[in-house]
């Protein structure tokens, strides 16, 4: 049931912003700017974590769950530390993508040649 | 030929591909991807005795690795041709986009080329979830 699940909720989220892109005139780096932000929001008031707890993994590898990592580290931290803890806890649960991210790019760049 | 009737045969010959159609492809692509991760977070469960919230952490950094080097070995333009919105929506098109825009300027140095230009396409969604995080972070702080 949990892979049914998963397979459900990125799948709706992908297929929707597909026909958003397809409707209107937005680039895809539109689109994933907005998906961070939706992120944000719905994580602010708790309903990410709840989508979560349904879909599991379907929920967390879509880049939604960036803007929701983002806004649980802050609050986390802000709970912690007031509002300096805000800007320390940013980024303590997605630093560790983030950083593989701009890691693994530096070394694909340096290993391979573009191909046009 | 005039203007029109060339417009006209522009129109018959590439054909609108129907919204329906690729609502789907994006949808059942994107949708393995999510049962991928699924199975590979459970397996990371099992195997490694991770707990769950780790286990999500490993498996997007399994998909960001994979999609920076299918993008340095170039397939990853015909994923995204094929599959669409699938792979982009997940964290595979955000090491695509750092990736693709760090190869294209290879050539142009290590400083004024990789690193002005990295960011080009991935710095909006870094900027936009810092600026909305700090914000949306301070509320959450204060109601939950």
């Amino acid at each position: 049931m949990n892979y049914i699940l998963a397979f459900l909720f990125a799948g709706f989220v992908c297929g929707v912003s597909q026909v958003v892109l397809e409707k209107s005139k937005l680039t895809p780096g539109h689109i994933n700017s907005a998906l961070v932000i939706i992120g944000c929001i719905l994580s602010g008031f708790g309903i990410y974590d709840k989508i979560i707890s349904i879909f599991n993994a379907g929920a967390t590898i879509l880049i939604v769950n960036f803007g929701h990592s983002l806004v649980l580290g802050a609050s986390e931290g802000f709970l912690e530390n007031g509002i300096i803890g805000l800007f320390k806890g940013i980024l303590i649960n997605s630093s560790a993508v983030l950083s593989v991210a701009i890691f693994s790019a530096f070394i694909v760049t340096l290993v391979f040649k573009p191909k046009h | 030929m005039k203007n029109e009737d060339y417009d006209k045969l522009v129109k018959d010959v590439i054909k609108e591909e129907s919204h329906i159609k690729n609502f789907f492809i994006a949808f059942f692509s994107g949708g393995f991807l999510g049962l991928f991760g699924e199975v590979l977070s459970e397996w990371f469960i099992k195997m490694f005795s991770v707990s769950v919230n780790d286990s999500y952490l490993y498996v997007s950094i399994v998909m960001v690795v994979v999609a920076s080097v299918l993008t340095g070995l170039g397939f990853f333009d015909k994923i995204l041709s094929l599959f669409k919105c699938g792979f982009i929506v997940p964290s595979t098109g955000f090491a695509n986009s750092l990736t693709s825009a760090a190869l294209d300027v290879r050539e142009e140095g290590f400083i004024k080329g990789i690193g002005a230009n990295i960011f080009k396409l991935a710095g909006s969604i870094i900027l936009y979830g810092i600026v909305f995080g700090i914000i949306f972070g301070f509320i959450r702080g204060i109601i939950l």
